[in-house]
């Protein structure tokens, strides 16, 4: 094993290959607040890219209600009761990662997802026991509250599918970051299957190959945001690339909020692949919970998302979210009004930091009649 | 090479005075005799496999690369060789209480595969699947391609009975089913197949050829014309597996093969596999 830095970790570790960061980083952020579940992102993505044979249980972009759901079936508890210590030093990782706390004989610490796993896409569906007038009927860790955590492939830094891979059917692109499966070389062994914390590597029956969330590429490459993304009914999502941490620059969306403002974290740094889907954590679940998921900076995060009303810079960027089809290079806010621009500064969209709202009287007496306002 | 020649004569002398008897199969012998047939048996289970002297190897688990095979499985299998002249047939018969044929997530397939040298030589190259310039070829076979070739379908309810599925794309119109514009979207909808993966099928063989120069490193062949079958009954497999012999194997000489295992009930694909180490192989030994 290779020794690597891992940023989000705060320390170097190992891994099975020597560090080779790409020219640049897809990476994307989340917004749990505003997810509603709809699950249009998950159709998306499936009728775009999982539609044929063999892809029928596969769900490459899925969203589940925490904090019980998961897909496959407790992908997330199953990895965490095996990880022990996972202990943080302020932002500094003093446990082990997946990668250091590989038994003998193997690339990554992993396990091997069964085909019922498959079979409860979101389990706990909108499960609260809170707000019950005689109690709740069971009583569990988690008593009132939930909320939605829409999932992608993380196109890591440091993929433990690509590491768990004897064959080295996976690469990572030089010019994005993206983790893609070579299809024509894949023989099908489900190591990546096994070894992805994430669960987001899905055996193709029909074909015999692995498959996986291919980040919309040929989108991306056009300098368009993603299927689920631009489909995203609540606007939760923004796509665009990370600097390295010590280059981020305030313009770039995704280095503002990420290493400027810190208010979106990854999912599960701990396990120490170093993940670019990153999220805002949900600020009515308890601090606890959104440590275990997101590391020690939630609180933070949690506090800076929670001012976002007096705080015309960030709540003006997480007005562009949703806004365009477009990758949003750069951005900026005027006044009441923000703008995302492209590569090469040219304004793509604009939209003011405050909708104009209109109330109209319920009851129009002129025509007798009663009115609902709908948006 | 003395002692080789003992060898050879040992066991060209067994091969022939059990044929004579041939209602007793042959002693089994320390090497992997091809004894000379006129027509090479299809089947694994035909009584001319009953000429050759069984070969019973020792297997032990992949541990040379990661993933390894940390529990190991397959004990050992039996081999039996036939050879026509042109090419060499193994009969592999190993135990395995469970058939294990039907792809999925977390269910692996049983397979074997038949391993010689491209070069033959007094030294043969690593047997955990060759070196680098010192290539070996493979022939694999598995018993969910061996499912197909005895008819199952290419459907998902060939795997999965109960299954509902909505329909596909490549099935709407104005697309006219069985039309060629038809069979390429249904390509596109498989990327594997769209990339030629021999993986992917659908197949026509049970066997991949392949060729390899260390682990990991398998890559398809050119085409040899290798052939396979297996039967699975009464708790083990059968696979007849037959290749052209490499062109620098002469009838009366020597070259190395090795064998692996892999048992699907145990999740084994790949790197975690049971291997035998090089064994010599005897072309043509007499009958
Ligand atoms: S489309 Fe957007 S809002 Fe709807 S479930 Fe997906 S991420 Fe959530
Ligand atoms: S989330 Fe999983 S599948 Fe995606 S890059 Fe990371 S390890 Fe690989
Ligand atoms: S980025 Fe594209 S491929 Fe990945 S989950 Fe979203 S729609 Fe699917």
């Amino acid at each position: 094993m290779a020794r690597v830095y891992n940023w989000q970790l705060g320390r170097d570790m190992s891994y099975w290959y020597p560090e080779k960061r790409p020219q640049r980083q897809f990476a994307a952020v989340f917004d749990t607040n505003k997810c509603i579940a709809c699950q249009t992102c998950t159709l998306a993505c499936k009728t775009t890219w999982t539609s044929g044979k063999g892809q029928e249980y596969m769900l490459w972009n899925n969203v589940e209600s925490k904090p019980y759901g998961s897909y496959p079936l407790a992908y997330d508890v199953r990895l965490l009761e095996q990880l022990d210590g996972q202990r943080w030093e302020g932002s500094r990782y003093a446990g082990r990662t997946i990668f250091e706390a590989a038994p003998a004989g193997e690339r990554v610490l992993g396990w091997r997802p069964e085909q019922q796993d498959y079979s409860y896409p979101n389990v706990g569906e909108d499960d609260c026991a809170g707000q019950v007038d005689h109690g709740a009927l069971i009583q569990v860790p988690h008593l009132s509250w939930f909320f939605y955590l829409a999932r992608i492939c993380n196109h890591c830094t440091y993929p433990a599918c690509l590491a768990a891979c004897p064959r080295g059917s996976i690469y990572k692109r030089q010019e994005d970051g993206i983790v893609l499966v070579d299809q024509g070389r894949c023989r099908g062994y489900q190591e990546c299957v096994r070894g992805c914390p994430y669960k987001k590597v899905f055996f193709n029956p029909m074909t015999g190959t692995s498959e996986k969330c291919i980040a919309c590429f040929p989108k991306i490459e056009q300098g368009v945001q993603p299927q689920c993304f631009v489909n995203c009914i609540g606007k939760i999502r923004l796509a665009g690339f990370l600097s390295a941490a010590d280059q981020a620059k305030a313009e770039n969306p995704i280095d503002y909020l990420v290493h400027l403002r810190k208010v979106a974290l990854p999912l599960f740094p701990q396990f120490g692949l170093e993940p670019n889907v990153y999220y805002i954590p949900p600020i009515h679940a308890p601090l606890a919970f959104n440590e275990q998921l997101f590391g020690p900076g939630a609180g933070a995060a949690m506090a800076a998302y929670r001012g976002a009303p007096a705080d015309r810079d960030l709540a003006g960027l997480l007005c562009l979210f949703g806004s365009t089809p477009s990758l949003v290079a750069r951005w900026r806010r005027r006044g009441d009004l923000v703008s995302g621009l492209d590569e090469k500064a040219s304004e793509i969209v604009r939209v003011p930091l405050l909708e104009p709202v209109h109330v109209r009287p319920a009851v129009d007496p002129t025509r007798q009649v009663v009115r609902t306002n709908c948006p | 090479m003395r002692a080789r020649r003992q060898l050879l004569a040992a066991s060209v002398l067994t091969a022939a005075s059990l044929a004579a008897a041939c209602a007793k199969p042959p002693a089994p012998v320390q090497e992997v005799v091809a004894v000379r047939t006129a027509v090479l048996p299809a089947a694994p289970d035909e009584a001319v496999w009953n000429a050759a002297p069984e070969h019973v190897a020792k297997m032990i688990p992949q541990d040379l690369v990661e993933p390894r095979l940390l529990a190991p499985s397959t004990a050992e299998v039996r081999i039996r060789a036939l050879t026509n002249g042109e090419t060499v047939a193994f009969r592999l018969n190993w135990a395995d209480t469970t058939k294990s044929d039907t792809p999925g997530p977390a269910q692996m397939v049983d397979a074997c595969a038949v391993q010689i040298p491209q070069q033959n030589g007094p030294q043969p190259p690593a047997p955990q699947m060759g070196e680098i310039g010192r290539p070996v070829d493979v022939v694999y076979w598995r018993a969910d391609w061996q499912a197909i070739v005895n008819g199952r379908g290419d459907s998902i309810r060939d795997l999965y009975p109960n299954a509902y599925v909505d329909p596909y794309p490549f099935n709407a119109r104005p697309l006219v089913p069985g039309s060629p514009e038809q069979a390429d979207m249904a390509r596109r909808y498989a990327p594997a197949r769209a990339l030629d993966n021999n993986r992917s099928g659908p197949r026509t063989a049970p066997v991949e050829e392949l060729v390899a120069q260390g682990p990991g490193t398998s890559e398809p062949a050119a085409p040899r014309g290798s052939t396979g079958r297996g039967i699975w009954a009464a708790g083990s497999w059968m696979v007849v597996i037959a290749r052209p012999w490499p062109q620098d194997v002469r009838d009366g000489q020597r070259t190395s093969v090795a064998f692996a295992v892999w048992q699907g009930s145990q999740h084994e694909a790949g790197a975690r596999k049971m291997r035998t180490g090089w064994i010599p192989l005897l072309a043509g030994g007499a009958r």
